[in-house]
């Protein structure tokens, strides 16, 4: 087991530290985690200070948002970057690694809830910011913020944790009885999630023997022997489930749907896809030959995630569950990309879920919007607002063309991709299944909007008849919200225009996950030599 | 063979644990989600490798622990483990209280306000 | 780099699309005048497009445009042959004499900004289409199409009938956008090129492989449902639910079109096969009899035109479909013939419905003195209809039926392919030539009805487009020589990819041809036809009502069976029931271990009995019977103590086994948990006893059971292996030596990984604000009942 002998001299420790002191340049890479921290326990330092929170918060947000543009451009330039705590050598140390899938995914994080944080601000109530609602934001961002950028495995389990307990707190900020009943699902499922991550560690632990991802990726990722399958299978079952893809997704719409609309657009645009983000780092990167095997178990999981997203989404009468279930549906592309893998998989859905981190924000900060103007969370009691309102029309309208994934919205071009990588494959089931994904979206969206906007009264009644609860849109909605709102739209929109970078950047992500020797090589293993 | 014995009661802590979980009554759910937790932290000590009694812990005026000492890894992650169930207990105990106060059960089964029993068909109509 | 041509086509494909997003400002400044303003955009892109009329007609192509991805190699690049430039023509064309009569139609709608910003919208895609080159270009305009369609015939949204009809058509065309993505993607992996130019060099390799079939039925089911072929053209009479521009412009003379025109575009790559020449006409000829038949079946004028619609387009594909050269010059008269005419009766219906108030054919009559111009412009139409001589549609019946009858009408009947194509297509020209008679005498002849009472001549706007259609439709007919020059012989090359000689002239020996006999049987079926219309039209409505079932209501029962469905599914599934639930996560949970134990060959190594001391068993043995009591526990108290004895347990066995800080920890954490437990027991008046069923109970035992077992028989195969120690022999050479701690756990956990935790620490915190939160945030009676709808206003849902 461990060496024996009593007395070492110093001169023959093993290598054990980085010889030169991390350079000031690659603390960065911390930074917005740090930042994140930071301002959480600042903001609940001067809670009483309530007037000065929203400023405070923006102001973390935007340096955060400013760090990981900085860093995003910076790997998509020079590749990879990494960096090991206490200067310790990977795998000693927690190292941070960031390559572009990472900080991609971090910046999209960011952007989204600064929307969020900005069009939440006019409606947040006092005694809620009291108890820590913006403190609570930064800590989720932080718990997602380290996830992206870890390069840990037991670490991500910790992010997770500190993202899980953060989204408790934001699910029952406002206490009413169907939040309480929301979180008790939320919870629990949420809890058995990470609790099985963190069996999945120990399994992989006792099986390897190390927890950094370069290090699993060098040891594990041609292995495939049946312990290394099951736990494989473990953190498909775990981030699956985090990432609401089928069957384990129920606690999403049961849950995202009953605190205030922002916190679910919150939650819409971030908790699933860190599961997303940990499956394509865990199945892609670290155990390739492993989910070689699980092929056909992710394959099965997308196609059904696919359908039974926007099928559950036609069948709701409360709008938020309903984006909720287009939330799931777009799950359905991730996963799919991970069952295609690949280059066009990986790329595929790694830009799918950032598509779907930006859209499905906005998704539910519209429907929330439409719930402030009708007075009401039920569809069939809804409409008038095509009449009413054309912002708020051509929002919505945009975002479900963007989600269904029709050219020019963002949604398209991952889809493409992924549609060219499941014909490679020769998968005919998985690209049918991303078709008429696209056409359930449609379809689910088409009804909304019928029965939303374009129907003038309510469910029944007579054509002529009017929405008497119908409030003006800038009576009933703040206008930071508005404001927030639109300028997300607009981004989807230009970044479904000119999606060049992104796809760029899509592709340098999927080479490095696929191949993924300059990751391991920035995180500068010391190798035992065999 | 230390460790088989282990992973057997390993496996005991599961079962009751989800038999606990799966038993409608939140209080009762709780008890296993501490179950689960003890159960988790013994599976992550156990794949550590268990060797007896030598703490790694390097005695004064010596540069490297005692021979057989047992692996000090697994107990630092059982640590931040322990310590992060701890906190995720508490918030599901008072989530279950609050839940009992405001929707008046305890039982999952009639907790049913986020996703009614009777929810509305969805219309049929364009 | 872009050149002048470059920028100059940008801006033209861009300027619809600018000229939308201010339709509405400029609505709200120029009023009735906008339609004026508005209506430059088309004509300058027609005249620009125009300008381009000399060159192409020399058989050159126009290339230009910029790259628009890169990462994916898409350019946003136009290309512009005759084809392109012939939809390009008739796009905006008839787009500009559109906008001035949608102005007129629309006269005081308070929308109208929004519907001229929805047309220009679809004319900037639809022109799009048409000239780009790249098929992912293409593709996206494709769907704009679709997207401006689906708004534009839900425009009148207050009624159901059109929030159907927009839904149907976005399902079917969107539906088969998809199925052409597909044919796209995979023609961009077998060449890797997205533009068409580039791939024609692939076709006749791809007409050889194995992808060519899949390729083939992709790209026609994009084009079969956006160009409404049988069954899958239900679609297009009931878009007639948009105002008449609408029908006029996009489900006539334009966007329909597109899947002719991706058929025409993409001959050269696929067409010409065996099975493009079967597949084709048989599609076509159904549709082409179909919608004929049930263009007699109306009584509403633009139900009518609209199944004549279905029908022409079923008549445009067939002939592609058999793809020689005078089938394909065939194909281009019609299509502009089509346009032409068929773009005018559809503004001369909605001026009839606006003047006379219904388009009821039944209810009208005599309206020729009243509307005197509109008469005259349906006579040009009507004539078109009928391919009488002098009109383009008489040069194209001609082409056609000289394309399957070679030198005499006898030899059709050595060919019977020929024979049934000659039949079809006679019968479907005769019957479409009797509702073109039925609009132009039933409605502007014979006796006055009531409704005609208080007719008028409309104002210019609603007869200038009508008008010069209709004598368009004539001029075509009889500047033989300037079409086949300048459209048919460019267009005709294109699509069968080899040098077409136009030999269109309009000498009489044209009636010497064998094809005239053709014409004659035509005319003659079709007056036989008009003249019991009114008979046909009793017997096949009631034929009609007596089968009972349509389109329509297949389409509806699938959408609403899809709704029912996918509303019983998410019913089973999501139940709101956490214990099943929970049920399913932990039988993925046991899968997830005996999926790869079973299924997989694994070398178990045999169990030896294990030498525990006594104090070991012991523990182990009260761990046990610890969680057993817990299980069993009927009160409070009994299962506080006996989750107590487990906690203990479990610490004592971390302290045997070297984890001393483990098992304090431990001891802390299960005493509170204890503490904590015991204090919300008491204030919660709860029974402890287990409240399920006896069968409950087994099933939870049995999951519970085979779970605990998988994770010991994984745990058992990992331990078979030996652990790599790399990490703890590190941490042991260096805790002292480098990290100056005596406690190795501890250096772990403040050193090596010492981000665990600060982020543990931040949990802990987190659960502070989150669990302070909980309790101090009550809601002030913001909720409603259990189950309830929320009828009141609750807070304002962010």
């Amino acid at each position: 087991m461990a060496t024996t002998a009593h007395t070492i001299d110093p001169g023959d420790l093993p290598r054990a530290m980085l010889d030169i002191a991390t350079s000031l340049n690659d603390w960065v890479i911390i930074l917005p985690i740090v930042l994140c921290l930071m301002g959480g326990a600042f903001l609940l330092l001067v809670r009483e200070w309530r007037g000065a929170q929203l400023g405070l918060t923006l102001v973390f947000l935007a340096a955060i948002a400013a760090l990981e543009a900085q860093l995003f451009v910076r790997v998509l330039t020079d590749g990879p970057i990494a960096m090991t705590m206490g200067n310790w050598l990977p795998p000693f140390g927690i190292t941070f690694a960031v390559d572009v899938l990472g900080a991609g995914f971090a910046l999209a994080a960011t952007i989204a809830t600064i929307v969020v944080v900005i069009s939440y601000s006019a409606d947040t109530m006092q005694r809620e910011v009291r108890y820590g609602f913006y403190s609570l934001i930064m800590l989720l961002l932080a718990g997602v913020t380290g996830a992206f950028l870890t390069g840990d495995l037991f670490n991500l389990y910790v992010w997770f944790e500190v993202m899980l307990i953060a989204s408790f707190g934001l699910m029952i900020i406002g206490g009413r009885k169907i939040q309480l009943d929301g979180a008790v699902k939320y919870g629990f499922l949420n809890f058995l999630a990470t609790t099985f991550f963190l069996i999945g560690l120990g399994y992989l632990y006792g099986l390897i023997g190390t927890l950094n991802m370069a290090d699993i990726a060098r040891v594990a990722s041609q292995t495939n022997s049946p312990a290394m399958i099951a736990v494989a299978g473990l953190f498909l079952l775990a981030f699956g489930m985090k990432a609401a893809a089928f069957p384990l997704n129920a606690w999403l719409p049961a849950s995202y749907h009953t605190p205030d609309a922002a916190i679910s657009a919150l939650f819409g645009g971030l908790l699933t896809k860190v599961g997303a983000y940990a499956l394509l780092r865990t199945m892609v990167l670290m155990m390739p030959a492993a989910r070689e095997v699980l092929d056909p178990v992710i394959t099965t999981i997308a196609v059904a995630t696919l359908l039974l997203g926007p099928m559950g989404a036609m069948a709701q009468t409360n709008l938020r569950r309903a984006v909720g279930f287009i939330v799931i549906g777009g799950i359905g592309s991730v996963m799919a990309g991970i069952a295609i893998s690949g280059l066009f998989g990986v790329a595929g859905g790694g830009l799918y879920a950032i598509h779907s981190m930006l859209t499905m924000t906005a998704l539910y900060l519209v429907a929330g919007m439409i719930e402030q103007v009708t007075g009401t969370d039920d569809i069939r009691r809804m409409g008038g607002i095509y009449r009413a309102s054309s912002g708020l029309s051509i929002l919505f309208l945009v975002l479900v063309f963007a989600s269904a994934g029709l050219p020019p919205f963002l949604g398209f071009w991952p889809k493409l991709l992924l549609l060219q990588g499941a014909l490679l494959d020769n998968d005919g089931l998985l690209v049918a299944a991303i078709l008429i994904n696209s056409l359930f979206t449609s379809i689910a969206g088409a009804r909304i909007w019928a029965h939303v906007f374009w129907r003038n009264g309510r469910e029944g009644e007579a054509p002529n008849a009017i929405n008497p609860d119908l409030k003006p849109v800038a009576a009933a909605v703040k206008r930071p919200t508005i404001f927030a709102s639109a300028v997300l739209v607009a981004l989807i929109l230009f970044l479904g225009l000119r999606p060049n970078i992104l796809l760029e950047s899509a592709q340098i992500a999927a080479v490095g996950l696929v191949h993924p020797d300059r990751y391991t090589a920035a995180v500068n293993l010391e190798v035992p030599d065999k | 063979m230390l460790e088989q014995v282990l992973a057997a009661l390993v496996g005991i802590f599961f079962a009751a644990s989800i038999y606990l979980i799966l038993s409608k009554a939140i209080i009762r759910m709780l008890l296993g989600v501490t179950i689960l937790g003890n159960g988790v932290n013994l599976l992550i000590f156990t794949l550590g490798r268990v060797s007896r009694e030598v703490p790694p812990i390097v005695s004064n005026g010596e540069l490297q622990p005692a021979a057989g000492f047992a692996n000090p890894l697994p107990q630092a992650l059982i640590l931040t483990a322990i310590v992060i169930g701890f906190a995720m207990f508490t918030f599901l105990l008072v989530l279950g209280y609050r839940a009992y106060q405001e929707l008046d059960a305890d039982n999952t089964d009639t907790m049913r306000v986020a996703e009614p029993k009777d929810a509305p068909r969805p219309p049929l109509s364009y | 780099m872009a050149s002048d041509l470059d920028l100059s086509f940008t801006l033209v494909a861009l300027a619809p699309f600018i000229a939308a997003l201010m339709a509405p400002y400029i609505f709200r400044f120029l009023k009735e005048y906008s339609s004026w303003a508005l209506a430059i955009i088309p004509a300058a892109i027609f005249i620009f497009l125009l300008s381009f009329l000399p060159e192409i007609a020399e058989h050159k192509t126009v290339s230009a445009g910029f790259a628009w991805i890169t990462a994916l190699g898409v350019d946003l690049n136009f290309y512009l042959d005759g084809l392109s430039l012939t939809f390009g023509l008739l796009i905006s064309g008839i787009g500009t004499f559109i906008v001035l009569y949608s102005g007129a139609y629309l006269k005081g709608h308070a929308h109208q900004g929004r519907f001229f910003a929805f047309i220009l919208m679809f004319m900037g895609s639809m022109l799009g289409l048409v000239m780009a080159d790249n098929l992912i270009a293409l593709f996206t305009f494709w769907e704009l199409t679709s997207i401006t369609s689906f708004l534009l015939i839900g425009f009148d949204h207050s009624r159901e009938a059109s929030r159907r009809a927009a839904i149907q058509a976005l399902v079917v065309t969107g539906g088969g956008g998809l199925s052409l993505l597909a044919g796209f993607a995979l023609l961009n992996l077998i060449t890797q090129h997205w533009n068409m130019t580039d791939m024609f060099a692939f076709a006749p390799a791809l007409k050889q492989s194995e992808f060519y079939l899949p390729v083939l039925l992709f790209v026609l089911g994009g084009a079969f449902a956006k160009s409404a072929q049988f069954p899958l053209h239900f679609w297009l009479p009931n878009a007639m639910e948009a105002p008449t521009p609408v029908s006029a412009y996009l489900h006539s003379a334009t966007m329909v079109k597109a899947g002719v025109y991706l058929l025409a575009r993409m001959a050269p790559i696929l067409g010409g096969t065996e099975l493009w020449s079967t597949i084709l006409p048989i599609f076509g000829g159904i549709t082409l009899l179909w919608g004929a038949t049930f263009a007699l079946k109306q009584t509403d004028l633009k139900q009518m035109l609209a199944q004549t619609t279905v029908a022409s387009l079923g008549l445009m594909v067939m002939l592609i479909g058999i793809f020689n050269e005078a089938a394909i010059i065939g194909v281009v008269l019609y299509l502009l013939a089509h346009a032409f005419y068929k773009g005018a009766m559809f503004m001369i219906a909605g001026g009839v419905d606006h003047s006379a108030g219904t388009r009821d054919i039944t209810m009208l009559g005599g309206l020729a003195r009243k509307m005197p111009v509109t008469f005259i412009a349906t006579i040009l139409a009507a004539a078109g209809m009928a391919g009488f001589p002098l009109t383009v549609a008489f040069l194209a019946k001609e082409e056609i039926y000289g394309a399957l009858v070679e030198t005499d009408v006898l030899t059709l009947f050595s060919q019977p392919q020929n024979l049934i194509a000659a039949l079809v297509i006679l019968v479907g020209n005769a019957l479409m030539m009797a509702v073109g008679l039925a609009v132009l005498i039933k409605v502007f002849l014979g006796r006055q009805k009531p409704t005609a009472e208080h007719a008028h001549e409309n104002s210019f706007s609603f007869w200038v487009g009508p008008a010069v259609l209709g004598i368009l439709a004539v001029l075509a007919g009889v500047m033989t020589a300037f079409m086949g020059h300048n459209f048919v012989a460019p267009v005709a090359s294109h699509i069968i990819n080899q040098e077409v000689e136009a030999h269109l002239h309009l000498g009489f020996d044209i009636v010497t041809k064998p094809a005239f006999v053709l014409s004659l049987l035509t005319w003659v079926l079709g007056t036989l036809v008009f003249l019991v219309i009114d008979r046909i039209r009793v017997d096949l409505a009631s034929l009609v009502e007596r089968a009972n079932i349509s389109f329509d209501k297949i389409f509806d029962w699938l959408m609403f069976g899809l709704v029912r469905l996918s509303d019983a599914i998410t019913r089973f599934l999501h139940h709101g029931r956490l214990e099943i639930y929970l049920t399913l996560v932990f039988l993925m949970f046991a899968a997830v271990f005996f999926g790869p134990l079973f299924l997989m060959q694994v070398d178990w190594q045999p169990l030896q009995m294990p030498q525990l001391h006594f104090y070991e068993w012991s523990t182990i043995a009260i761990a046990v019977a610890g969680l057993a009591a817990v299980l069993a526990a009927r009160t409070r108290l009994q299962a506080i103590v006996s989750l107590g004895i487990q906690g203990f347990s479990v610490a004592i066995l971390f302290l045997l086994y070297g984890a001393p800080d483990l098992s304090f920890t431990q001891f802390m954490v299960e005493t509170l948990s204890v503490v904590i437990l015991a204090l919300v027991m008491t204030r919660l008046h709860l029974d402890q006893a287990d409240i399920r069923g006896v069968s409950d109970r087994m099933r939870d035992g049995s999951v519970a059971f085979i779970s605990g077992l998988g994770v010991t028989a994984l745990m058992l195969l990992v331990l078979q292996g030996n652990l790599d120690m790399r990490l703890t022999d590190l941490f042991a050479a260096t805790s002292v030596a480098l990290a100056h701690g005596h406690n190795i756990v501890n250096v772990i956990l403040v050193d090596y990984r010492g981000l665990d935790t600060l982020g543990e620490i931040s949990v802990v915190m987190t659960a502070g604000i989150a669990i302070l939160a909980l309790i101090r945030i009550r809601s002030g009676g913001r909720q409603t009942g259990i189950g309830a709808l929320k009828p009141e206003p609750r807070k304002a849902p962010k």
